[in-house]
């Protein structure tokens, strides 16, 4: 049991990761019932394109520190604008046209081509990217958790906090939660719902790309890392259901946190089943996750 | 026979041989083929690989080229994929009618793709990629010839060598295994527990994780619990930095050893001074501890504008898998496959590599160049490879010889 907060805390900080990536998945879904299946590759783009940044802020002799501060904003803007096309290339065309499958095979599609892209112009070597805090970890009893790892968790939290706080309190917020509560009558309403869903993939992208930034000083950064951390997100906004943003959150720590003890307490071998069995199981007996809520569909 | 008769006999035999009609003219040059990644993960062990062979091809040909003719080679790239691995053999066998092909950085592209070559019976020299199946995948009574080579060190080497350093040399007594779930960890992982065994060690744990995985706590708590006073690691350089890091996190420090990978810059790289002091077995350290090491260091350092070579082992390698095949092609007299298959295992000239002096270094049933007594263990210290142990290095044990047998 000695270990029992280290592993607390080290599948805490990966399940903010995973929470994060997930709260994407749920925004696009409230507005559109579509999702990004690229979320993993504007993950991937966020976290490369804030390397270079960084790269070019360091070259100008800033510090590591001030290089991440000045380069989140770009790389968040950068994640609005990456959302923005994705929904508009594979998205838009497949809602007008009523088609079930069409945006699930042009947001793959677009994640591939997003893929391969990142292979061309960074290369498919891992790299390095430089840690905006000292890389020593701080000791609080028996618990070791690096500062990045705690900028993590904070981090992770503020974002979803600060997107939450959008929706539900400004208009243009509203305009969203009204679009996900009824998008036939919001239109009647004269909300522009196809700007409010182009928006809230805009916001699904930056999320990811956030993520991206953040998981990057602690891992590695290269145009395949995105792939995993994008399906385990999958399942996390399956698990806490996709309409509800603490129901994300609760997923993520429930599979993080349960990967690095089953990897402790079990075997390493076997960490991915027991949050994959909690998804087959959440799938059986609440489909619409443990924090959805359930949607009735009038005929 | 008129001359037009000739040349459409001509004509008709090179479709149906297959063969470039050019090929029959004596100063045309000998094609040789090159496969390896020289973009993705394992591009540092590729593009080393073909910057070493570049070089030796440079020096023949300036002196001469073989056979009177110059070298000519055609790379590809095979991305470390093993689909593609195959279309380049291919291509490399029927379009471009190489006499021989050198490369291969992965153990799976390799075993994918080099079938084709042994059917074509044209030779491959395996120059980086140690799976200890490589050269055993057609083996004597089914093939009449086996025309798979390899000069670098094979995986069952390794593996008794780490066992052998841990537990002999340096005194462990409770080693931890630490591997991917690829196909190069989990047989690696396999070998390592049978060395240990053959020294009555069990391993206290053995672990596994996946390329990509981004958090190793688990792993690493779980080799602390079990009292582990050294890490055994086969795993690639992005995930092995993990590793050290997880362990630099957790304020838990036990020497890594491991196979070759440790030495990649991904490794060095990523894990900074976390991966100081982690040890794996070297067939080529850059250092300069022959003339021909001294030489061939000097000349790469040159023809690359680099310091640090980016993947020493790769590169030495490929510079001899060139030489071995050039002097083969020179005692076969011909670029036919069979005839150089018959030269490389019995081959008279004693050539004088970066890794060793090959003296004999293959026969008909050893295709094998690089034997147990070749490598030595190199150490990470501030971002470079070095000798972990000077003396094994020093004097008369800086050339190491294949023993005669």
């Amino acid at each position: 049991m000695q270990y029992l907060p280290q592993l607390i805390v080290s599948g805490t900080v990966i399940g903010m990761i995973y929470a994060v990536i997930a709260f994407g998945y749920q925004l696009t879904f409230a507005t559109s019932k579509t999702l990004n299946f690229g979320q993993g590759e504007a993950l991937t783009l966020g976290a490369l394109v804030g390397l270079s940044l960084v790269w070019w802020l360091m070259s100008l002799g800033f510090g590591a520190g001030w290089a991440f501060m000045l380069m989140l904003p770009a790389v968040l803007v950068f994640g609005m604008v990456q959302g923005a096309v994705v929904e508009s290339l594979g998205v838009r065309q497949a809602m007008k046209n009523k088609s079930e499958a069409g945006w699930i095979m042009a947001t793959i599609a677009l994640g591939i081509i997003f893929k391969n892209l990142a292979e061309n112009i960074w290369g498919r070597d891992a790299l390095k990217f430089p840690s905006p805090m000292p890389e020593t970890s701080l000791t609080f009893g028996s618990i070791r958790i690096q500062p990045m790892e705690i900028a993590i968790i904070i981090g992770a939290l503020a974002m979803m906090l600060a997107v939450e706080l959008f929706n539900r309190r400004s208009i243009f917020g509203k305009a969203v939660v009204a679009t996900a509560n009824d998008r036939d009558a919001a239109g009647l309403m004269g909300i522009n719902t196809s700007l409010v869903i182009t928006f809230s993939y805009a916001l699904s992208s930056m999320a990811a790309a956030f993520a991206g930034v953040l998981v990057a000083p602690i891992t590695l950064t290269g145009a395949a890392m995105g792939a995993v951390l994008g399906l385990k997100a999958f399942a996390v906004a399956i698990i806490g259901g996709l309409s509800s943003g603490l129901g994300v959150v609760v997923g993520g720590l429930l599979l993080g946190i349960t990967e690095t003890m089953v990897g402790y307490y079990f075997s390493t071998g076997y960490k991915e089943v027991p949050g994959l069995i909690l998804l087959l199981l959440v799938l059986s007996f609440k489909p619409s996750g443990l924090f959805g809520k359930a949607t009735i569909k009038k005929v | 026979m008129n001359l037009n008769k000739i040349a459409l006999a001509l004509a008709a035999s090179t479709i149906l041989t297959g063969m470039p009609l050019s090929s029959a003219y004596a100063a045309d040059p000998i094609k040789i083929g090159l496969s390896g990644p020289f973009t993705g993960g394992s591009s540092s062990m590729g593009v080393s690989m073909r910057d070493g062979v570049k070089l030796a091809v440079e020096e023949i040909n300036k002196a001469g080229g073989v056979l009177g003719r110059p070298i000519l080679l055609v790379e590809r790239d095979d991305e470390a994929k093993n689909e593609i691995g195959v279309q380049v053999s291919q291509e490399l066998i029927n379009k471009e009618g190489v006499v021989a092909t050198l490369g291969y950085i992965n153990t799976g592209v390799s075993l994918a793709s080099q079938r084709f070559y042994q059917e074509a019976e044209i030779p491959v020299i395996n120059n980086v990629a140690t799976g200890t199946l490589i050269t055993k995948q057609f083996p004597a009574p089914d093939n009449k010839a086996n025309y798979i080579f390899r000069n670098a060190a094979p995986d069952s080497i390794q593996s008794k060598m780490i066992a052998e350093e841990a537990i002999k040399r340096q005194g462990f007594k409770k080693p931890a295994i630490l591997s991917d779930s690829t196909n190069y960890g989990q047989l690696g992982k396999t070998d390592l527990t049978a060395a240990l065994s053959t020294l009555s060690v069990a391993p206290v744990a053995v672990e596994k994780f996946n390329v990509g995985d981004t958090d190793m706590t688990a792993q690493v708590l779980r080799a602390k619990e079990a009292g582990a006073d050294v890490i055994l690691t086969y795993a690639i350089g992005p995930e092995l930095a993990q590793i050290a890091n997880a362990m630099a996190k957790l304020g838990w420090k036990v020497p890594l050893i491991g196979s070759w990978t440790l030495s990649m810059a991904s490794f060095i790289d990523t894990a900074g001074a976390n991966g100081d002091g982690a040890m794996m077995p070297e067939t080529f350290i850059q250092a300069p501890t022959t003339p021909k090491r001294k030489a061939f260091i000097a000349a790469y350092q040159a023809a690359y504008k680099i310091d640090r070579m980016p993947s020493p082992v790769s590169a030495a390698q490929g510079y001899d898998s060139v030489y071995l095949l050039a002097a083969a092609i020179k005692q076969a007299g011909d670029t036919d496959g069979r005839k150089i298959r018959e030269a490389l295992e019995n081959l008279n000239e004693k050539v004088e590599g970066v890794v060793t002096t090959y003296d004999h270094p293959f026969s008909a049933a050893d295709h094998e160049a690089i034997s147990a007594n070749i490598p030595v263990f190199g150490l990470v210290k501030g971002g470079r490879v070095v000798p972990a142990h000077p003396e094994d290095l020093e004097g008369a044990n800086a050339l190491r010889v294949k023993p005669k047998g």
